[in-house]
């Protein structure tokens, strides 16, 4: 049942539509974070889509889906909640900052899958104002994966305290060499945004970026962090928690290190630009 | 030699694991030969608890293979639950690929250099590579080794729009510019194979293949794999009467017996099979379903010496037996891979022909008639498919559990493959 509090969607809603809706309707957005959900029950995996999101992030083909995946499926619900216009950030120019995903168990791409989003945490930031999309993955009545997205408004402006912004601290060693070189093409954005739907134009087109301030086309974060998860995919733990900051954007075209290094309960990770000082995404992973 | 005083020690296989078959261009149509080849090792790893226990070696291959693919087995490896520092290396040899990654391992486990490995092979003829034109490559080669753009340009010269029609492989022998199927038509003719013949064959391994299906004897040998549960190309319902329906696709004339029923249909598909030691695997808990004893390989001139192309396996079993102190008969299963159902009537006729063991394999006499009801009795490749390098590993972890199941006993593994060659094998109840 579908209460104004509650949107339920029955197909994938059209991602382009919603990007250019919640364009359309981003002036005058502000007041107090209200209780919004999105849900969408009996989705099941397209294994077409599914192999083309891992050919593209570098996972094999498994029965098993990525955790990052899930986060494609669930990423529709949160733009239907940041395009309603009780949301109270404008979505253009959002910036995704950190995401930590929960992964209780191995999901397998056969299993019927019921998603829901919400938002939670809207709270002021040094630069703007900062919120929480929270997704959520059941099998039935058993919650098997959890996602926070956090995104950064610059400039907005909420009341409250600034709290000191938290960041996810890694342990690499000491001048350790990297663990592997990629090389990110130009095009990398509109690829990973052909197989999962993120098609914010600041990753299609250097135009478009350049309008939200930043240099050219940047590739998603999600994309980062699904290739780095894909780079220790073989040696995952079954049930982990992942959990990544994007810091300096990822301009594309680009070559940058990864670095990995294993811990005591999972590993700690990094990608860094190879020529400039900064992170473009510091992760950790621990088994749950 | 690693411990042994009379002689090499003998490698037992230990297990199996295999992803469904599907035909090309179906459920795996996404599925790389990496993707493939990694699922079915991290079945095999699930199975066996190989993530902890270690292995020594994974020797695998695939027919059909892109060119970035050089250590697919290594990068399979990497992509599985196995530890990292498993070493791993590729081997080719057409659709005797499986099986002689098997013998290597066997070999190597025999020679005391390793206590247990796993043995494979992956095919997919939906996911396939596609290559350019002889002329095109050289002019792209003779551009990028031209130093000034000028020279470049000059390189690229004289390219053709009909230099740019891509290469799709097909499977011709080059020498020969035959297909596969219109060889074994002219060996099917010459061996005077009827259609009637080879339809029953094919029947015949629909039913032993879903009987052993429906009997469970797949449970602990396929894992499924993206919702494929079963070989897709089985047709548990099939018939003689349906089969003879079809029209021929190989041969001509009267003598066309050859239909996509009685030939193989072109398959996606990876195997694996674990082999180690009598002792590593008694040492761990793991059964030891059958002993691998020995093989044997062989080549036939089928390009100018009138052998056709898939008759090498006739050959092969003659040094075999003999090395074996062994009959023809004395086998209680023969695993004979249906690349056709004539390939297998053939090679069957020839064995029976006097004319033929005397005059062309050098024996005294015919090697003589076998029990067919001992011939593939829970199916072969023309029901469950064959994926070029991952037919060997299919039949070797089947015939090992066939046997461990009997109890005693041994069998008889005959694979064709292109180039004329043949491999075949013994394994023996423990």
């Amino acid at each position: 049942m579908s209460d104004a509090r509650t949107l339920t969607l029955d197909s994938t809603p059209n991602l382009t539509v919603l990007f250019a809706r919640a364009a359309a309707t981003s002036i005058g957005r502000g007041g107090p974070l209200q209780d919004v959900q999105v849900r969408r029950p009996r989705t099941w995996i397209h294994l077409a889509q599914l192999a083309a999101y891992d050919k593209v992030c570098g996972f094999a083909l498994r029965d098993t889906l990525p955790a990052t995946y899930l986060h494609v499926l669930v990423f529709p619900l949160q733009a239907t909640l940041m395009a309603d216009r009780r949301f109270p950030l404008g979505m253009p120019g959002l910036v995704h900052v950190r995401n930590r995903i929960v992964q209780r168990r191995p999901v397998d791409a056969g299993e019927p899958l019921t998603l829901r989003s919400s938002a939670r945490a809207l709270r002021p930031h040094e630069k703007g104002a900062q919120i929480d999309l929270v997704g959520e993955v059941r099998v039935g009545d058993e919650l098997v994966w959890e996602g926070v997205s956090t995104y950064l408004s610059r400039g907005a402006s909420v009341p409250g305290a600034t709290m000191p912004a938290q960041h996810v601290v890694v342990d690499l060693g000491p001048e350790a060499p990297a663990n592997a070189v990629w090389d990110v093409p130009g095009d990398m954005g509109r690829r990973y945004a052909a197989v999962s739907g993120d098609v914010d134009p600041m990753h299609l087109s250097s135009l478009a970026a350049r309008a939200f301030g930043f240099p050219g086309a940047l590739v998603q974060g999600m994309w980062i962090k699904a290739h780095a998860l894909a780079a220790i995919e073989a040696r995952l733990p079954d049930a982990y928690v992942v959990d990544v900051d994007f810091s300096e954007p990822l301009l594309l075209p680009s070559i940058v290190n990864f670095f990995a290094a294993q811990q005591d309960q999972g590993w700690d990770f990094a990608v860094r630009s190879a020529e400039e000082p900064g992170d473009h995404l510091r992760g950790t992973i621990r088994a749950l | 030699m690693a411990g042994t005083t009379s002689g090499p020690r003998s490698a037992v296989v230990v297990g199996g694991n295999r992803i469904p078959f599907a035909r090309a261009n179906g459920p795996y149509i996404h599925a790389s030969n990496q993707d493939m080849l990694t699922a079915a090792l991290d079945g095999l790893v699930a199975r066996f608890d190989l993530s902890d226990r270690g292995v020594g070696e994974v020797a695998a291959g695939a027919v059909i293979k892109h060119s970035r693919d050089v250590n697919l087995t290594r990068e399979s490896v990497l992509g599985s639950r196995l530890a990292p520092t498993t070493p791993a290396y590729d081997v080719q040899q057409a659709c005797g690929t499986g099986l002689e990654a098997a013998i290597l391992v066997a070999n190597k486990v025999a020679l005391g250099q390793i206590d247990c490995g796993i043995a494979g092979g992956v095919d997919s003829a939906s996911d396939a590579p596609i290559a350019v034109s002889d002329s095109l490559r050289e002019k792209l080669l003779a551009a990028n080794r031209a130093k000034a753009p000028l020279a470049r340009i000059k390189a690229l010269r004289g390219l053709r729009p009909g230099h740019l029609v891509p290469e799709i492989p097909r499977i011709t022998e080059p020498r020969t510019g035959l297909l596969m199927g219109e060889h074994q038509a002219i060996t099917t003719a010459e061996w005077q194979i009827g259609r009637a013949a080879q339809d029953e064959l094919a029947a015949a391994s629909h039913h032993n293949l879903a009987a052993a299906y429906d009997r469970g004897f797949f449970d602990d040998l396929v894992t499924p794999y993206l919702r494929v549960t079963r070989d897709q190309n089985l047709r548990p319902d099939t018939s003689v009467e349906k089969l003879a329906r079809l029209k021929p696709v190989f041969g001509k004339g009267e003598g066309a017996t050859m239909t996509a029923g009685n030939s193989t249909p072109l398959t996606d598909g990876a195997s694996v099979v674990l082999l180690g030691s009598q002792q590593w695997a008694d040492e761990r808990g793991l059964p030891a379903l059958a002993r691998f004893v020995d093989a044997q390989t062989a080549a036939v001139d089928y390009v100018n010496g009138g052998e056709g192309l898939l008759m090498a396996p006739a050959y092969a079993v003659v040094p075999l037996l003999a090395r074996n102190g062994l009959s023809l008969q004395d086998f209680d299963y023969y695993e004979i891979h249906e690349a056709f159902a004539s390939t297998v009537l053939a090679t069957l006729a020839a064995w029976e022909s006097e004319k033929f063991c005397v005059e062309r394999l050098g024996l005294d006499a015919a090697l003589g008639q076998i029990d067919r009801s001992k011939v593939n009795v829970n199916g072969s490749s023309l029901a469950a498919g064959h994926p070029f390098g991952a037919t060997g590993g299919r039949i070797v972890a089947s015939l090992a559990k066939q046997l461990s199941q009997k109890g005693s006993g041994r069998g008889l593994i005959s694979i064709c493959a292109a180039g004329g060659q043949g491999v075949v094998a013994i394994l023996e109840a423990i």
